[in-house]
């Protein structure tokens, strides 16, 4: 019998579908794979960020701390007002020339900034899952004795609201250097 | 033989081997966002250690902001005679090694600024343990006396 018709035959078409369907899941595994590990750097990325703009407002916010002009005497050395969820202090704004008190505020999920009777503004939506801020002073002995450093110790911990358990940890401190000079040489 | 046309298994795979040669570096473009995001995450903590390190030098009064070299057991944890404290302190980060290198800049025999040099040794990346180089160098005025 001769064959006439050109077509493919069953089997061939078997293996057709077989290597294809061999290639296609090694291509989706790969895939979703890439896509797991790219939401998970997404993420992380978003968290530096977060952190980044946490820290370098704090930064700048401590090179205009001045001394409170409120607190007594013998308070000096509580320049900054630690709360958990709140932190205060004073600083002199460039823009009104006048010394405002500055706060930050962590409400649920979020961190907000506020300074003097402005509106707070948000720092970070949604990410902050605990962020910790303690006064440290240190108090000089030997030659310079009666020299202090006043510092802030910092931990934040952030985490995004989709994927919860990846975490983006920094433990730093901050010093504000003009205010301790302005202390140290009174 | 036979006159049917169609691909030999050779051709095919030939052309599946040219295909996988175009997407194994297509895939690697992906997985070295990654890397660079864990190269930038790093960065981001070795500039916060040194910035940590300044602030602390430069809190304190000219005259006692210590001149000298001072490598990494120095820094951490190390109390100054002189001072009774210890001049400067990183927060905990086993694997960063910092270097401070502080020298006094002089003009007509007045001592005018001190230099502070903060080099930080640390490694690129959890999985990547080549040592990357951060540097950060700041001036303090003497202010005390004309």
């Amino acid at each position: 019998m001769k064959r006439t018709n050109k077509a493919f035959t069953l089997v061939e078409i078997l293996v057709v579908c077989g290597v294809s369907a061999l290639f296609l899941a090694i291509a989706i595994s790969v895939f979703s794979n890439f896509r797991q590990g790219y939401s998970h750097s997404e993420s992380g990325a978003i968290l530096l960020q977060d952190a980044a703009l946490f820290l370098a407002q704090l930064r700048s916010d401590m090179n205009n701390a001045v001394i409170d002009p409120d607190l007594p005497a013998e308070q000096s050395q509580n320049q900054f007002n630690t709360e958990p969820g709140q932190l205060r202090f004073k600083i002199y704004d460039n823009h009104e020339g006048k010394i405002l008190p500055v706060v930050y505020t962590i409400s649920s999920r979020d961190l907000t900034r506020r300074v003097g009777a402005g509106s707070a503004r948000h720092l970070i939506r949604g990410n902050v899952a605990s962020i910790s801020w303690q006064s440290e002073i240190e108090s000089f002995a030997g030659k310079a004795s009666g020299t202090i450093r006043l510092g802030l110790k910092l931990s934040v911990n952030l985490a995004t609201e989709k994927e919860k358990n990846r975490h983006f940890v920094v433990s730093a401190k901050v010093f504000p250097s003009r205010l301790n000079r302005q202390m140290n040489s009174r | 033989m036979s006159e049917r046309s169609g691909l030999s298994l050779v051709e095919i795979m030939v052309s599946m081997g040219i295909l996988s040669l175009i997407l194994v570096p297509v895939f690697f473009t992906f997985s070295s966002g990654n890397r660079n995001m864990m190269i930038s995450e790093n960065e981001f903590r070795a500039h916060t250690a040194a910035l940590e390190i300044i602030e602390q030098l430069i809190s304190l009064p000219f005259k006692h902001i210590p001149v000298g070299i001072f490598n990494s057991d120095a820094i951490t944890g190390k109390t100054d005679d002189d001072l009774g404290i210890v001049p400067f302190n990183v927060s905990e980060n086993p694997d960063f090694k910092p270097e401070v290198k502080i020298s006094e800049i002089k003009k007509n025999g007045r001592l005018r600024f001190k230099k502070i040099e903060v080099k930080i040794d640390y490694p690129a990346a959890k999985t990547d343990k080549r040592e990357r180089k951060f540097v950060l160098k700041t001036l303090v005025a003497n202010e005390e006396n004309k």
